[in-house]
């Protein structure tokens, strides 16, 4: 089973920031290696909402990731943080509204956006499915791949984190063409971006509002990580589609070992949904299915 | 009675409030639509709108159009206005009159060479909060106000797209303060100035504090101090960075004070409004400005706001840029 560190951080301030980031890796046994070269780290960087909202990754979290491996690893190293176009969200314009080009001024580091880099055709097919991607090259020449992703909720998901997180390594832009078989495209990618680590910036998370939380939970199985964080925000892991189709795509286990501290403590916390927002949420699925969902524009 | 023709132009986020608030104008008929997005126009197709059109000048040409709608991005307001007057047809303009006052009153003299009638869409000045609000300061019951406090923050053009909570693109032009004249004072400032206009009469001077939260070189927010020629003075916040729209105004008079907001109804309630057809109520000021406007052509009145009344925005807020206060 694979190891998934909790722990708590009681201020959104860099040194405590530090400190659990350290104790997070050290619970789960990950070490640097000092001949690390390329280094890819990729944050939540889903919309133009900032940290503040709980829906993507704080850059100051980055930035305290950044000294980290500059300090256990070759000075010299190239380090890119990377995200790709979406559909509703221009990356070029997110680096620099999230902060993340001054986090690239301070630190000496690269921002890629993955739609505009050399990528390679890749097939993969899940359940059947066959799926065709570029690989961006970049990832797939890293020597050590960083997953920093939120735990939120998301209607078409239930939850999104380390899984879905790398959903935004797929250069194409117009993402909302995968949204009828999101958890096949999921699982698809993680089959074949695999990253080695995954940290979870939990300080501030969004359930049905932004709760700052504490969190810092890492690991190197990112089923096992999507299976903490449902367990945290009050979903059965085993409801969770792209979970277990991970799972049972080798991907790897929804059973873990928790380090650190106890993972209830932050499931008590977490602002869960509760029988109104589940009602609505039926509520819309009823509206979808019956397809009446454009009337809900004006 | 004679219904008035109308053109729409332009099919972004307001401006498909605008074709859903005309299909149910019981004075006028749509009978053409213009966008440079063949996907947009599909929109007008499924309404049954029979002319459709990719170039607003090839609308203007139909001379079965009395009147236009113009919801182009600012930055194509002066050009399209001035279109539409050279071609006798009446004009209501989404708010900002345009980038800049210069640009403005090259408008507003192709209004008065052509003698159109010009209506810019300031829709809060028909929200039935307000209206009350205006009415008991008018009635004397607040004493003379002395303090007022108009805010709109919101999440700008960086919105989810309505009950499903799905990022919502954010078209270029808005990032570039060139194309849009400025950022969230130039965007709600225009809103909250226009509407503070019509409570307490003309700016005699404003300041503005300008705020830089998301990194650009546009403001994001900005706090106002405004001094009227009423008396009032005003503090008026604008910002692009909540995720929950906040529009209101507080007013505090030498004997009481009141307040008045205008906001969306329950998420139910709107869904069930907008599954039965019904204008929600957040965008019920949208549809009565366009009565407003079309009861103007038919009377021959002046509309609210006119031309010269969306200058005075425009002039109040190039001072407003022009007067920042600095906070560090």
């Amino acid at each position: 089973m694979s190891l998934v560190s909790f722990v708590e951080t009681p201020k959104n301030a860099s040194h405590t920031m530090r400190q659990a980031i350290l104790e997070s890796l050290d619970l789960i046994g990950f070490s640097f290696r000092k001949e690390t070269k390329n280094i890819v780290i990729k944050p939540n960087m889903c919309y133009y909402w900032d940290n503040s909202t709980g829906q993507t990754t704080d850059p100051k979290f980055v930035g305290t990731l950044i000294e980290i491996i500059r300090e256990k690893t070759s000075s010299e190293a190239n380090i890119s943080i990377v995200e790709s176009d979406a559909s509703a969200m221009k990356c070029n314009y997110t680096f620099k509204f999230l902060g993340y080009e001054k986090i690239a001024k301070q630190y000496g580091i690269k921002l890629v956006n993955l739609s505009e880099v050399e990528a390679e055709p890749v097939k993969v097919m899940v359940r059947n499915q066959n799926f065709n991607f570029m690989v961006p090259q970049i990832i797939k020449n890293a020597d050590l791949r960083i997953n920093i992703p939120k735990i939120k909720y998301m209607e078409l998901t239930k939850i999104s984190c380390a899984l879905k997180n790398i959903f935004g390594c797929n250069p194409y832009p117009k993402k909302f063409k995968y949204h009828s078989r999101l958890s096949e495209t999921i699982v698809a990618l993680n089959n074949i971006l695999k990253f080695d680590l995954c940290i979870v910036d939990g300080i501030i998370v969004s359930g049905i509002q932004p709760r700052k939380l504490g969190l810092v939970m890492a690991g190197q199985d990112p089923v096992a990580i999507d299976a903490a964080a449902s367990q945290i925000a009050g979903i059965n892991p085993n409801s969770v589609r792209h979970i277990m189709l991970a799972a049972s795509e080798g991907i790897g286990s929804p059973y873990y070992i928790p380090k650190g501290m106890n993972p209830h403590h932050f499931e008590r916390k977490y602002p869960k949904k509760r029988l109104k927002h589940k009602l609505m949420t039926r509520g819309y699925k009823l509206i979808q299915f019956l397809g009446l969902e454009n009337q809900l524009e004006y | 009675m004679k219904k008035v023709n109308l053109g729409l132009i332009g099919l972004g986020y307001i401006g498909k409030v605008h074709l859903k608030n005309c299909l149910k104008l019981e004075q006028a008929n749509l009978v053409a639509v213009s966008d440079i997005s063949k996907k947009a126009l599909k929109l007008a197709d499924k309404t049954g709108i029979k002319k459709t059109f990719t170039d607003y000048h090839s609308l203007l040409k139909e001379p079965n159009i009395d009147a236009v709608i113009i919801s182009l991005p600012t930055h194509l307001h002066a050009a399209c206005a001035i279109s539409a007057a050279e071609k006798g047809k009446h004009v209501f303009l989404e708010k900002p009159l345009a980038r800049n006052s210069e640009e403005g009153k090259k408008i507003i003299s192709a209004v008065r060479k052509n003698n159109i009638k010009l209506m810019v869409g300031y829709p809060f000045r028909f929200a039935s909060a307000f209206h009350d609000l205006k009415r008991k300061m008018e009635s004397g019951m607040l004493g003379e106000v002395q303090i007022a406090h108009a805010i709109n923050v919101s999440t700008g053009p960086f919105f989810h797209r309505g009950q499903s909570g799905i990022p919502r693109p954010v078209p270029k032009w808005w990032f570039k303060k060139e194309l849009t004249g400025g950022g969230a004072l130039a965007d709600l400032g225009s809103h909250m100035i226009n509407l503070t206009r019509w409570f307490f009469g003309e700016v005699s001077s404003i300041k503005a504090y300008l705020g830089h939260r998301f990194n650009f070189d546009f403001e994001d927010h900005a706090i106002c101090v405004a001094d009227f020629s009423s008396g009032t003075k005003a503090i008026i916040d604008v910002g692009w960075f909540s995720q929950i729209l906040t529009l209101g105004i507080e007013l505090f008079g030498t004997v009481a004070h009141a307040s008045a907001y205008h906001s969306s109804s329950s998420r139910i309630l709107t869904a069930v409004q907008l599954l039965l057809g019904k204008t929600p109520k957040i965008y019920m000021p949208h549809r009565l400005e366009l009565q407003h406007f079309l009861y103007c052509i038919k009377e021959d009145l002046q509309p609210s706001s006119n031309g010269d009344d969306a200058l005075k925005d425009l002039e109040a807020i190039k001072q407003a840029y022009e007067n920042q206060i600095q906070l560090q």
